[in-house]
């Protein structure tokens, strides 16, 4: 399959991605949007990796650790989000606005 | 009975249909013979004899969301160890000291769970 | 997987030890504070900040040790130590006992998870100092994520406190969506020439897709562009320092920010310097953008946290002038402009940590953020006022301090690149940030006081201001101390 399927299916998701983190209130979207973002990321990893056959075991290595990375922030985020939860019953980001200016 | 290597489909095939048709039959038999009087009781969700609270959609504590928290670091990390396993053989003492290490420091984070008490099932 | 086995097999190579000793013992104190804080009981939590330090200065040693050691490549090239290296690693750690100054009256006071709070900032700090050594793409990524995500914990740290939450989520929100942004960049990146070190992406450039490379680097500058709190992408900043303890906004706005600096500074340098004329607008724009947006906001700002953060914001802009003059080419320019945003980096670290800690002395008992209070500090406590002063002059770039120079060194490099647009905006801008400083060491010195008792200032914070503004002063008398070490940090 030629390379670009994946790039154009992985800039699919990354927009996805970007329109949910612009267009969601809910926080926990918000996230899941990030994630996709993320995926999309570790796509275009490996299939630029196959694409370089056995010299581009990198791209591999490199997905494996964002895969880390990403599961790190989620637990972080997910304990903020729970937190706030508990403090103000919304999780909703368009309510957090006790700082302006 | 019929001979051959695709005959033997041909025993499975008969052996599927009567064991439908017999479940089938034995069901529609049972319906004609029953009585039906249905009531709200009899009509409830069967949970093992107590009465149904909630729905079925019901919430677990969110006290739990740690051990979800906790469940996710652990398994990703999982993902370090395969492509280590792969090599092991060929890297020898320094690469089981190395992921010895690593283990080691996520193993500090557990004794963190573990002191701040939130491994205790509530 | 064969492959994949022989390939790492391959470049598994011995490990240089020494290298990577700054690292090692900054790991290993942290793990230690974690542990120890575990079993130390409540009334003598706050032992985990003489531990951090104790563990801070043996990373101070072990980087001492290296100097003169020469370049060392190790772990397959994607770790260095250079002056470059070095020169950073001195100053993250620098800053980090500044920072261990600041943080520990305010935890032990506020006994919010004392021993979790320092576990948490040496990670950070960690990654710091991993982040000047970095010169692979996974390498740098990393680094950056050890910086932030301890942060977004940091920032949130007073639990029950609506604020610190909301300073946290935000933090966080735009700290993953910019990593993310940034890692689509270095996808391309890879993905255009096949290498994840620095040296190999720089080598095959030549050959590789141009509108991918240009696609590329947009998305690792605008996923830096929110670690560094450049404007656009600056929204988070005023509102995460400010909800956030103070200690920590000081950490993210210092150690944070310049860690983000040096990741940019290093991909752009040693990856693509070659294709600099695609890079060299995008940063023009933002510094402009940064310095002036900055600056304007920062003027009408009565919080002192709000205003040391939207000045910040601007001090950003001011690297990014440095970094918006380069040319393929043209050596001794390029090498000026580069000396300039490291001298500029290492000084702002200093000043504005000092700043820092001189709102956190003011606001402890009774004080508060707010700049009227400020009004006569000189009458109440003539030390702290003579620091917080010493500071906010330095930060305004006039002598006797050192901020001066750093910005000297910057509008020369402007004037040497011919760049005239970048230098006029950036002078306007020094003017114009000059006066908001200004006016909080007006208030100081020339208002009357509302309230007459002194300020009491502990005395960690004492000396670790006072050894702050002396270092300020002695660059200011000699800047050989620093534009030496700017030289050796030459890549």
């Amino acid at each position: 399959m030629p390379i670009s399927y994946f790039l154009v299916l992985s800039a699919l998701l990354f927009s996805v991605g970007v329109y949910g983190v612009l267009a969601r209130q809910n926080a926990v979207l918000v996230l899941l949007s990030i994630e996709l973002m993320l995926n999309a990321v570790n796509i275009n990893l490996v299939a630029f990796s196959a694409f370089f056959g056995s010299e581009g075991v990198g791209g591999q290595v490199f997905a494996l650790f964002v895969i880390a990375v990403a599961a790190a922030e989620v637990g972080v985020g997910l304990a903020i989000v729970i937190l706030l939860f508990r403090n103000r019953q919304t999780v909703d980001v368009d309510e957090m606005s006790y700082m302006k200016w | 009975m019929p001979e051959g290597y695709f005959g033997q489909y041909v025993t499975i095939g008969i052996f599927a249909i009567v064991g439908t048709v017999l479940v089938a039959a034995t069901l529609q038999l049972s319906r004609l013979v029953r009585p039906n009087h249905p009531t709200t009781a009899k009509l409830t969700t069967y949970e093992s004899g107590i009465d149904p609270i909630g729905h079925g959609w019901s919430q677990s504590n969110v006290r739990y969301y740690i051990f979800a928290l906790l469940f996710v670091v652990f398994d990703v990390e999982a993902v370090f160890l395969f492509p280590w396993a792969i090599v092991f053989e060929e890297l020898g003492t320094a690469a089981f000291v190395e992921m010895v290490i690593f283990i080691g420091i996520l193993a500090l984070a557990l004794l963190y769970a573990v002191k701040k008490r939130v491994l205790e099932w509530l | 997987m064969m492959e994949l086995a022989q390939q790492v097999g391959a470049t598994a190579a011995a490990v240089d030890w020494h290298a990577i000793a700054p690292e090692l013992v900054l790991a290993a104190t942290a793990c230690i504070v974690l542990v120890a804080d575990l079993f130390l009981p409540d009334d003598a939590k706050w032992l985990a900040m003489p531990l951090s330090a104790a563990g801070i200065i043996g990373t101070l040693a072990a980087i001492v040790s290296l100097i003169g050691a020469g370049n060392r490549l190790t772990l397959a090239g994607a770790f260095e130590v250079d002056g470059f290296a070095l020169l950073f690693k001195g100053v993250f750690c620098v800053l980090g006992l500044l920072i261990l100054a600041i943080s520990f009256h305010y935890f032990r006071v506020g006994r919010y998870y004392q021993g979790e709070y320092y576990f948490l900032m040496l990670c950070s700090l960690l990654g710091g100092v991993v982040m000047s050594s970095a010169r692979d793409l996974v390498t740098i990524f990393i680094a950056i994520e050890l910086i932030s995500i301890p942060g977004f914990i940091m920032a949130g740290l007073r639990k029950g406190d609506a604020k610190s939450n909301e300073a946290a989520l935000k933090f966080f929100l735009f700290g993953v969506l910019s990593s993310a942004v940034m890692l689509y960049g270095m996808s391309l990146a890879y993905g255009a020439t096949g290498e994840l070190l620095l040296e190999g992406i720089r080598a095959k450039l030549t050959a590789a897709d141009e509108p991918l490379i240009v696609l590329s680097v947009f998305f690792i500058v605008v996923g830096f562009a929110f670690k560094i709190s450049a404007v656009p992408f600056h929204f988070w900043a005023p509102d995460t320092y400010e909800g956030s303890p103070s200690p920590v906004a000081a950490f993210l706005s210092t150690i944070s920010k310049i860690g983000g600096f040096v990741g940019l500074i290093v991909l752009m340098f040693r990856a693509f310097p070659d294709v600099a004329d695609t890079w060299r607008p995008i940063f023009a724009l933002l510094a402009i953008l940064t310095m002036t947006v900055g600056n304007m906001i920062a003027l009408r700002q009565t919080h002192i946290i709000r205003l040391l953060a939207y000045s910040g914001i601007a001090q950003s802009g001011y690297v990014l002038v440095a970094l918006a003059l380069i040319e393929p080419g043209a050596t001794a320019s390029n090498e000026q402009a580069f000396q300039s945003a490291v001298i500029y980096l290492a000084i702002y670290g200093i000043m504005d940590a000092g700043a820092f800690a001189a709102a956190v002395a003011f606001a402890r008992r009774g004080g508060s953020y707010f700049i009227e209070d400020y009004s006569g500090l000189w009458q109440r406590s003539p030390v702290l006022a003579t620091l917080l002063a010493g500071f906010l002059i330095s930060l305004a770039g006039t002598p006797p301090m050192a901020g001066f120079w750093a910005k000297v060194f910057v509008f020369l490099a402007a004037i040497e690149a011919q760049s005239y647009l970048l230098a006029i905006v950036m002078g306007l801008n020094a003017v114009v940030a000059a006066w908001y400083y200004l006016a909080v060491v007006k208030k100081m010195f020339f208002e009357k006081a509302e309230l007459a008792e002194p300020v009491e200032v502990p005395a960690v914070l004492r000396v670790a201001m006072g050894l702050a503004a002396a270092a300020l002063v002695a660059v200011f008398v000699y800047p050989r101390l620093v534009t030496e070490l700017a030289e050796r940090s030459l890549f």
